[in-house]
């Protein structure tokens, strides 16, 4: 009787082929470790602390709105990776017939697309990161100018990691470097020709600030204009005569020269 | 027979204008628009409402009839209430929700020149804020738990030191400190033991301490009993366009003089 049952489900074993319950038992286990990997990356980036580190930033941000965080946007990508991976496999074993050329090459070509798009998705957190912390060190001076660095970092940030990202899946990203290299040099070209003045007042507002050559409350010629000092900043100095406010530019009182009355 | 409501309809019939001060969100939403016409201004330190018109309060001001007055002469100035115009005032006393109504008729005659001592005096409103946040910090606590007094004077400080001269060595020669910068309440704290006057530019710069202020006190109007040191912050204003802003040692209150008259009078203690 027992004999006739275990030969039933030989049987029943034999109608379906020994490589496809192989294929399928490859196929468990890729879920079951895919969940475990899945389990262990967000376990492991927890303790590393990355959630606190990335706090705030945009990406994580705009994860939370749909109700999940990165780490679970990336453990669940790693999972999804060794799920396709055991697929792959599971397809392999089944019957190499089965993986043409075709496949093999989107096989091969599965783990390079996965690291960009890992790369691209750490840039991108990086990018808001860093556009944070530039932004409260930069809180300390007092300067409305330093307000486009921050974004400026960001997108440095967002741009280097775009490129290796291209890089990894075969893009050829030598024409986007000169690209950047053009941007770059015609960014200090502008700042150059359109900040001069401004970099020089405030170059001589730097030593103005520093040496305090006159003060607040000083009776000085400057550029022609006489009067009482009432303010000194980076960029200019408020002098004050009995009827008007001069407001010159710090290079100019480098280039003409302090005249300081005695009294 | 008279109902309890028509007493606050006694209070809200034909006016012009309804000022909110430092209303809550549902409170706002609530009144914000009414029937029967009348304009709703809110007054509060921060229009976190993104009310259509807004007096910023640079203070809380404890005191309802200063305000009161803050906020009329704000409006006033924003040109959103004028002379003769009725406006009724809903505002916290006590505690932390509206819990009083008053009717006022706008005077121009009521400008005391509180809210020209925040808005249109030479230094930024801003700078002018922190000295007093400064003076009332300074009368709450004192100087190792002894009352100190403090004169302040804020603004056109080149002229003020053209007009006075120094006691000592000035301690903030070549540094770089502003009102408002976090050091800055423990630095004054120090340096309040010092005798004389703290010198602060347009821009909040601390230009000097120690400084002996040498105005004409003639024709100036302070209020009799107040010593010395009032006596040289009220003149001082009137010889230059500064504020001033004095912490007396003996009551411990916060005066502010603008033009040579005593504009405001705080206690630090409601603070």
């Amino acid at each position: 009787m027992l004999q006739t049952g275990f030969d039933a489900i030989v049987r029943l074993l034999d109608v379906v082929s020994f490589r496809l319950w192989a294929a399928a038992l490859v196929f468990l286990v890729g879920l079951v470790v895919a969940l475990l990997i899945g389990r262990v990356t967000a376990g492991t980036l927890r303790r590393v602390g990355i959630p606190g580190a990335i706090e705030g930033t945009e990406f994580e941000r705009t994860a939370r709105e749909f109700d999940t965080s990165t780490v679970t946007i990336i453990s669940r990508l790693v999972a999804y990776l060794t799920v396709a991976v055991f697929g792959f496999a599971a397809l392999s074993i089944f019957g190499t017939g089965y993986v043409d050329r075709f496949w093999s090459d989107v096989a091969g070509f599965l783990p390079q697309l996965f690291v960009a798009f890992l790369v691209a998705l750490i840039g991108l957190i990086v990018g808001d990161k860093v556009e944070l912390v530039v932004a409260d060190r930069l809180k300390s001076v007092k300067l409305p100018q330093t307000g486009a660095l921050p974004t400026a970092a960001k997108y440095s940030v967002f741009y280097v990691a775009t490129l290796v990202a291209l890089s990894q899946i075969g893009v050829e990203t030598l024409s986007l470097v000169v690209l950047l290299a053009a941007y770059v040099l015609a960014v200090i070209v502008l700042v150059v020709v359109a900040f001069q003045t401004m970099l020089a007042s405030a170059a001589a507002g730097v030593y103005l600030l520093l040496q305090q050559p006159y003060g607040i409350g000083d009776e000085v010629h400057i550029a022609g204009n006489s009067g009482i000092v009432q303010e000194i900043d980076l960029f200019v100095t408020h002098v004050e005569s009995d009827d008007d406010v001069y407001i010159i530019p710090n290079a100019k009182v480098f280039r003409g020269g302090i005249v300081r009355v005695r009294s | 027979m008279a109902t309890l409501s028509d007493l606050a309809d006694e209070l809200v019939t034909d006016v012009d204008g309804l000022m909110l001060f430092s209303p809550s969100s549902g409170h706002y939403k609530r009144y914000s628009e009414l029937d029967d016409g009348a304009d709703v201004i809110v007054i509060s330190q921060e229009n976190d409402l993104n009310a259509d018109t807004h007096v910023k309060l640079p203070l809380k001001f404890d005191d309802i009839q200063t305000r009161l007055r803050y906020g009329i002469e704000g409006a006033m100035d924003h040109g959103i209430v004028n002379d003769g115009d009725v406006v009724a005032c809903s505002a916290t006393v006590f505690g932390d929700d509206a819990d009083s109504l008053v009717r006022l008729r706008v005077d121009d005659r009521m400008r005391s020149g509180v809210y020209a001592l925040f808005a249109d005096s030479r230094a930024d409103p801003g700078v002018i804020r922190s000295v007093f946040e400064v003076a009332i910090e300074l009368g709450k606590k004192g100087q190792k738990g002894k009352p100190v007094g403090a004169l302040f004077v804020v603004g056109d400080a080149g002229k003020v030191m053209n007009k006075s001269r120094p006691l000592s060595y000035n301690p903030f020669e070549k540094s770089h400190v502003h009102v408002g910068d976090p050091i800055v309440n423990v630095m004054l704290k120090e340096f309040s033991r010092l005798d004389g006057a703290f010198v602060i530019s347009d821009g909040g710069k601390i230009v000097s301490a120690y400084r002996y202020l040498e105005p004409s006190a003639e024709g100036v109007d302070i209020p009799k009993g107040l010593g010395a040191r009032h006596m040289a912050g009220g003149a001082i204003t009137r010889d230059t366009n500064a504020t001033s802003i004095v912490l007396s040692e003996s009551d411990g209150l916060v005066r502010a003089f603008k033009a040579g008259q005593l504009t405001l009078e705080l206690d630090p203690e409601d603070y």
